[in-house]
């Protein structure tokens, strides 16, 4: 098994090529259950193709990803759907709904590609919208939804399944300082009662204020970590 | 200018697959096209066609004596060119499978000329006394192959040096004129082409012009061999006409799909130019080049493409009426070469008209998500339907882009139309055949006297048994089920064409099956096919006379059957006693039990009378039948695959316009085969919508071109030619729809389900 059995997220000398630039070279990083690291590093660097190895979204050129114990480079491409569908939530900058869903037939999609009945889903997706204080927007169509709205629902459909890790590229990025600020305290909350939460952000106060741990991302390869004491 | 160019070239190149599309939607509805319009030009014309090559006389006129003065009514006014004088006689030949029927032979030192210029389609042109060349329509095969001697009444012989084809049916056979000299010629024929000859007074007014004072024995005009022709053509019109338009309706709504297609998908990208600083028109520029480029190639491939196919084609459809080369008209191309690309230049100014009236803000957010009031509300009920995700999902994607989806339908309704209609037409046809040529597996038939003038030069060994002895032997041999005696008369029929006579003895079910009326038993009783009845204007109930060696007698038509040839009458024993008493069978018909071995009958046969040879079952079927089989499965196949090729293209851009999507369901686990099950299903339930508009068009289709198609052969509108949708062909030929949808989308929704998606989540 892992070197860590409390380790949730294991890469191993992570390298990432693309045809032109090197997107990964080399990394590697442990995330253990529990924490929420926040990665930062300059545009290009490669945070979101970690993001995507971690996803099983995208395989590195070399090095391993183990998740959960599991060796992503094993899996098949439905292998690494049905882990994403099981153990990852991700949240994106620009929210990807689909836009000719109504909210909470957004966040229940998730749960019905697992076979859950579209009743069950609904009742849970209407629960995790109530958590979030959006249970009044349900119907809405994402065009007609508020940024912050949006990243609200789209969180909510992430923690559809009940992820063991929850993944968030720039989650506030698109939104105003207030409404990037709900978000930020929605995970904080989250991770408070237990989620594993990796976060890459372009906002140090955000970062320092929700993240127990900060890493920092150059070239592709981590130049520094960081233990954060967070300021709430 | 030259930053539109490099902008169109570098999108088209960016494009590839869209690009390599448009070129090949464009090259095969080209294809489509110009053999759409080459079978309705060719099927409206070949008589025109092949008279027009030949420069074939308009009228051709047998005077009496030598032919001394005939060569000066070539001056005549009404003459616009003349060939003749040709001396021609008429022969005995002493066999012949025109029955009844003397050989006209004429004296020709060559087969060109300013008239009727014969084509020459096998062997050479005779030179030499002793050489006849024959007349057939090039392929059909008459009596008598090259190389063959025809005996003539008179104990002449020639030998059969070449076959040519006069379309104005000027002669049977030609001969050298010196030739024509030793035969004693009694006529001479003169071959006319008029100034005027549209209509048959025309004709008629011109003949008296140039037969005026001149011992004028007949004329034959062109109008009347054309009218014959016409009849036998009639047969595909009705269904090339309605494939012809189907062709051109597909294409014209395939290439306005891909096209509005490419330009619709590319508004993102023209919000980005405009927000470059392009103006609206050098945006409209890209536009065209990127696609009118791969359009115009495709185009110009598609007419190669097309005329590859349909020359062949149409030759073979013709082949009868003396045509060695099918040319499709000049315009066919031209209207193909410059009518795809208009189509494709229109749909891609209209389609990016719109464009340039939106915004640039406008154009960048159409480009990617299209919402529209129905669509939401249809995929609101779809999430609750306890379906499959990606089922459900993949059924609400139609109603996105309604329009797109109603081309998309609408070329999978023409797909299943053809399907339906084709598949209708080939059982009609099949079904007719088999109910007027019974299957011939179980079927023995074996000849004992050919009948006067059988073709074939081989002489056959004589019966050693007589009649009845014959038939109690086939009777009593293993196997057989049934027997039946016929003999076979060619006799003349008062005011109208010979026919054949068809005496029948024995066993009933071996003769053809009676529509209306009943079997001949009295005498003086007979039984005639429909187009018997059609083309002598008869009617059940008539009475007809015939002529045999010199006696006429009057016979009642008591019953229709079911045969094709026209020329065919049927009759009881009875009446081939009273008509020419002492008549031996010349054929017998055998019906095996089922499993019997032909072989050993037929030897058993020859072994208790070595003069019954076995006569070989017929092989195919008509070429009519089989050309127009030909034709419908062709058009399906071309036609069915052009639909598929919109779905493909429809799915390209689908998965294209929504792969921020398909990336976000794949990052919350949706699987390579679910987004794939999800894309073949958005098209599927278009096959299904199309499969059910689709199915009923072609019955009705069917049901307006299969009677006209029948009633063109003068046969009878059968049930068993109109019945044909029977449940399992409605079930299979309902799925056509979605079979057309499902192979069309399978490969880009694989490929949609496999691509990469990681890029496409984090950017906007
Ligand atoms: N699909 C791809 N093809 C080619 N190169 C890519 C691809 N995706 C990323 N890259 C390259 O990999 C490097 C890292 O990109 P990545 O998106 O991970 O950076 P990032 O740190 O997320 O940047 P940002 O902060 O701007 O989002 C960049 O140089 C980028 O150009
Ligand atoms: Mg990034």
């Amino acid at each position: 098994m892992t070197s860590d059995d409390s380790a949730v997220v294991e890469l191993t000398d992570v390298r990432k090529e693309y045809s032109d630039s090197v997107a990964l070279d080399g990394l590697s990083l442990t995330i253990r259950a529990g924490e929420a690291v926040a990665v930062m590093g300059p545009s290009g660097s490669g945070k979101s193709t970690l993001l995507n190895m971690v996803a099983g979204l995208d395989r590195p050129t070399s090095g391993s990803v183990v998740v959960n114990g599991e060796d992503l480079g094993r899996l098949s491409e439905t292998g690494l759907a049905l882990y994403r569908r099981r153990r990852i939530g991700m949240i994106f900058q620009f929210f990807n709904l689909l836009d000719d869903l109504p909210a909470l037939d957004n966040v229940a999609l998730a749960a019905q590609l697992t076979g859950t009945s579209p009743a069950q889903a609904r009742r849970r997706a209407l629960e995790l919208l109530d958590e979030l204080g959006i249970a009044g927007r349900r119907n809405v169509y994402p065009a007609r939804l508020s940024g912050g709205e949006r990243q609200r629902v789209a969180v909510a459909r992430a923690l559809m399944n009940r992820p063991a890790l929850l993944l968030a590229d720039e989650p506030t990025g698109a939104l105003d300082s207030r409404a990037g600020e709900q978000v930020m305290d929605l995970l904080l909350d989250l991770n408070q009662i237990g989620q594993t939460l990796l976060l890459v952000t372009h906002d140090e106060g955000l970062a320092t204020r929700c993240a127990s741990r900060l890493v920092e991302v150059v070239d592709g390869r981590v130049a520094r970590e960081s233990r954060l004491e967070r300021t709430p | 200018m030259s930053a539109v160019w490099r902008v169109a070239r570098a999108a088209a190149r960016r494009r590839r697959l869209q690009t390599i599309v448009i070129g090949v939607v464009v090259g095969v509805s080209t294809a489509t096209m110009v053999l759409a319009l080459g079978l309705l030009t060719s099927a409206s014309a070949p008589f025109d066609r092949a008279h027009q090559q030949q420069s074939g006389a308009h009228l051709v006129a047998v005077f009496d004596g030598p032919g001394d003065g005939l060569a000066e009514t070539a001056g005549r006014p009404a003459v616009a060119a003349a060939a003749g004088p040709f001396a021609q006689v008429t022969v005995d030949v002493a066999m012949t499978s025109r029955i009844g029927m003397p050989l006209t032979v004429a004296g020709r030192a060559d087969p060109g000329g300013a008239v009727d210029r014969l084509t020459v389609w096998q062997g050479r042109w005779a030179d030499a006394p002793g050489e006849i060349v024959l007349n057939e329509p090039p392929g059909e095969r008459g009596p008598w192959s090259l190389g063959e001697r025809v005996d003539v009444a008179g104990g002449r012989t020639f030998t059969v040096v070449g076959f040519a084809y006069s379309v104005s049916r000027s002669a049977d056979a030609w001969v050298t004129p010196a030739q024509m000299s030793a035969l004693n010629p009694d006529s001479a024929q003169m071959l006319y082409r008029f100034t005027a000859a549209g209509t048959a007074e025309e004709i008629a007014a011109a003949e008296t012009a140039v037969t005026a004072g001149l011992p004028l024995l007949g004329t034959q005009s062109y109008l009347t061999l054309k009218q014959e022709v016409a009849a036998e053509t009639a047969v595909y019109i009705p269904l090339l006409i309605v494939f012809g338009v189907l062709g051109m309706a597909v294409a014209v709504l395939i290439v306005a799909n891909v096209i509005s297609g490419a330009v619709v998908a590319g508004y993102r990208h023209i919000g980005v130019l405009k927000a470059l600083g392009f103006t609206s028109n050098q945006v409209l520029a890209v536009y065209l080049l990127m696609v009118t480029v791969p359009a115009v190639v495709g185009c110009v491939l598609g007419a190669v493409l097309g005329h590859v196919t349909a020359v062949p084609l149409l030759a073979d459809a013709f082949a009868g009426f003396g045509t060695t080369e099918i040319a499709i008209d000049a315009w066919v191309y031209a209207l193909a070469a410059l009518g795809m690309p208009a189509v494709v230049v229109v749909t891609a100014l209209l389609a990016a008209l719109r464009a340039r009236g939106l915004s640039a803000a406008q154009a960048i957010s159409a480009g990617s998500a299209p919402s529209v009031g129905r669509a939401l509300a249809v995929q609101r009920v779809l999430s609750g339907a306890r379906l499959p995700r990606s089922v459900s999902l993949g059924l609400g994607v139609p109603f996105a882009r309604p329009a797109r989806s109603a081309l998309t339908l609408a070329a999978i309704v023409l797909g299943v139309m053809t399907v339906t209609l084709a598949s209708g037409v080939t059982t009609s046809v099949t079904s007719y055949r088999a109910a007027v040529e019974p299957p011939t597996e179980n079927r023995v038939e074996l000849l004992a006297a050919p009948p006067r003038g059988f073709p074939g030069p081989q002489r056959l060994p004589e019966p050693t048994l007589s009649d009845a002895e014959d038939e109690a032997l086939l009777r009593s041999l293993p196997g057989a089920a049934a027997v039946a005696a016929v003999a076979r008369l060619p006799v003349g029929v008062v005011g109208g064409d010979p026919a054949e006579v068809y005496f029948h003895r024995g066993d009933r079910d071996l003769g053809p099956v009676v529509l209306s009326g009943h079997w001949p038993a009295a005498p003086d009783e007979v039984a005639v096919p429909s187009r018997f009845l059609n083309q002598r204007g008869l009617s059940l109930g008539d009475a007809i006379t015939v002529e045999f060696d010199g006696d006429r007698t009057r016979l009642r038509v008591v019953g229709v059957v079911l045969t094709n040839p026209a020329d065919e009458v049927y009759a009881s024993w009875s009446a081939l006693t009273a008509l020419a008493p002492g008549t031996r069978a010349h054929s017998y018909l055998v019906e095996l039990r089922p499993g019997s071995d032909r072989q050993a009958y037929v030897d058993a046969a020859a072994d208790g009378d070595p003069g019954l040879t076995p006569i070989p079952p017929d092989e195919g079927g008509s070429s009519q039948a089989v050309v127009l089989i030909g034709f419908a499965t062709l058009m399906t196949l071309v036609l069915a695959a052009v639909s598929a090729l919109g779905v493909f293209n429809t799915v390209v851009l689908i998965s294209r316009e929504r792969r921020r999507d398909l990336g976000m369901l794949k990052s919350i686990g949706m699987t390579p085969r679910q987004v794939t099950v999800m894309m073949v299903t958005s098209m599927g339930v278009l096959g299904v919508v199309g499969g059910l508009i689709g199915l009923p068009l072609g019955v009705a289709a069917h049901a307006l071109i299969a009677p006209a198609m029948m009633r063109a052969a003068q046969a009878d509108v059968l049930d068993i030619v109109m019945d044909v949708y029977h449940a399992p062909l409605l079930a299979l030929l309902a799925l056509a729809g979605v079979v057309i949808a499902v192979l069309g989308a399978y490969l880009p929704a694989r490929g949609a389900g496999r691509a990469t998606i990681a890029e496409v989540l984090h950017t906007e």
